[in-house]
């Protein structure tokens, strides 16, 4: 109890305090009371090693007021211009701190460490430890390496056949609108460009001619210059396509150029 | 000799060998290492060194120190008769090939640490992690402690650091719940070491720097660095 006041440097109670115990201690008989005096010497030494760190601290020049303004301006607060209310109550000046504060600070700070680099593996490693995510892997050659790096082509394998799959579904997909608007109206070939072109997405645009061209590499529709020279699809029964092919040299090449301005 | 035949293949097996094969208390002498090294092929041994760098290397990717019980479990294994040349060794390593120093900084419990042996370059991290800003915050607790003598009453500290905006009770938006990043993971991590003041009620703690501060920089850097916020 009264520990503020036995440590406070003006009293001077925990040398009272000593006096009195001494002074007991002549009166003690039985060893009860001895351990109790013990007790109390372990107590009044603990107080007399803290009164004399305050004595220490009491000394410092350490203006830590200070110090944490410095700090503040060097991870670039903005002080509001008009100091309204000097320092508030809290003691705490204002301002605002930008987001990359401390991360500024802690470049200026790396300086004075010896801090190892985290170590870790640019496919990420086999442990528990959480690796940092990486959502697209490189291709690179596989080594052989240990159980390290085994997780990983797993991985991979799915990720090459997913983009394979969303392919053939589009060519699939075109392929069945084409096939259904034929069934509909035989007779009239669909101009290439009616297909093709998304009017709201040049991307959408290429991506659609890539899907088409596919379907034609297959021999599942055939592109044709109509009266007007512009390019219409027809779609091939399945027989005629392979005859198409067997037949030498019936392979063309068409370069189809769009550029944004004429898509618009 | 004929050579141990390895029953397990490269890399670190987690199997659970039973820990009185580590006896700790019955680690050779210098030179039985020595004799024992006679009797082992050299492949292996240095087998095992190649195997302790890697286990060194990612053990410390979350900067929590290293116990030779782990080292010994995990790697050593077999060839606890010969640990002290696998240890060396790999220092030896860390230190040649990636600029790192292994560092004991318990030699009671036989704890270690890696740290750099290079001046830092220059430049940005690639990494995009928040380590850099905890580095920040950790270099103002450390000069905050030694400007008040080595050693602070955690009241002190928790105020000086609410005057740059950190309260231990609120979320902050760079370091989560600064209060545990401050008394967990930096005292895991021996930057820093919080002893309650005994006879204190409410209990109170004092704060000084951990044996991992005192490697990685100095008191002079501190000063530096707090001479040049100025």
């Amino acid at each position: 109890e009264n520990r503020e006041d036995m440590l406070s440097s003006k009293s001077n109670r925990l040398t009272e305090a000593l006096e009195e115990a001494n002074k007991l201690f002549s009166g003690v008989s039985c060893a009860r009371e001895a351990a109790l005096d013990a007790q109390f010497l372990v107590l009044a030494s603990n107080l007399g090693k803290e009164k004399a760190n305050e004595l220490h601290s009491e000394m410092t020049a350490f203006d830590s007021l200070a110090f944490a303004e410095d700090l503040l301006t060097f991870m670039g607060i903005n002080r509001i211009e008009v100091e309204e209310n000097g320092t508030d109550s809290e003691g705490i000046s204002g301002g605002y701190l930008p987001c990359n504060a401390w991360h500024k600070l802690g470049e200026e700070t790396e300086k004075y460490f010896r801090r190892a680099p985290s170590f870790h593996y640019m496919l990420g490693s086999f442990k528990s430890d959480p690796p940092v995510p990486r959502q697209r892997i490189e291709r690179q050659k596989k080594t052989t390496g240990g159980e390290e790096k085994r997780a990983m082509p797993a991985q991979l394998k799915k990720m090459e056949e997913s983009h394979q799959e969303a392919t053939e579904k589009e060519v699939e997909r075109i392929l069945g609108l084409l096939q259904t608007h034929f069934k509909n109206d035989p007779d009239t070939p669909i101009s290439f460009f009616d297909l093709v072109i998304d009017p709201n997405s040049f991307a959408r645009t290429v991506e659609n001619i890539f899907h088409v061209s596919f379907i034609i590499r297959d021999g599942f529709a055939r592109l044709k210059l109509d009266d007007d020279k512009l390019p219409i699809i027809e779609p091939l029964k399945d027989n005629e396509g392979r005859e198409d092919d067997h037949s030498a040299g019936a392979r063309n090449q068409v370069v189809i150029s769009l550029s944004h301005q004429e898509w618009k | 000799m004929s050579q141990r035949k390895r029953s397990r293949g490269s890399g670190f097996s987690q199997g659970d060998d039973g820990d009185e094969d580590f006896n700790l208390s019955q680690m050779p002498t210098h030179s039985q290492v020595q004799r024992n090294l006679e009797r082992r092929s050299q492949d292996q041994v240095n087998q095992k060194v190649s195997e302790l760098v890697q286990f060194l290397l990612v053990k410390d990717q979350k900067k929590i120190p290293i116990k030779r019980a782990d080292i010994l479990k995990k790697v050593i294994r077999e060839y606890k008769d010969v640990y002290s040349e696998i240890v060396n060794r790999a220092g030896r390593t860390l230190q040649q090939v990636f600029g790192l120093q292994l560092v004991e900084i318990d030699t009671k419990h036989h704890v270690y640490i890696l740290t750099s042996d290079l001046p830092r370059a220059e430049g940005e991290n690639l990494r995009r992690d928040n380590q850099t800003a905890k580095l920040g915050l950790l270099i103002v607790i450390l000069s905050f402690i030694f400007m008040k003598g080595n050693s602070a009453k955690d009241g002190a500290v928790w105020e000086f650091l609410r005057r740059l905006r950190l309260q231990p009770g609120e979320r902050h938006e760079v370091f989560g719940d600064v209060k545990k990043l401050v008394t967990e993971e930096f005292v895991r991590q021996k930057y820093l070491e919080i002893t309650p003041i005994p006879l204190t009620d409410p209990p109170e703690f004092k704060y000084q720097w951990g044996p991992r501060a005192a490697k990685e920089t100095s008191k002079r850097d501190v000063l530096r660095f707090v001479a040049k916020v100025r």
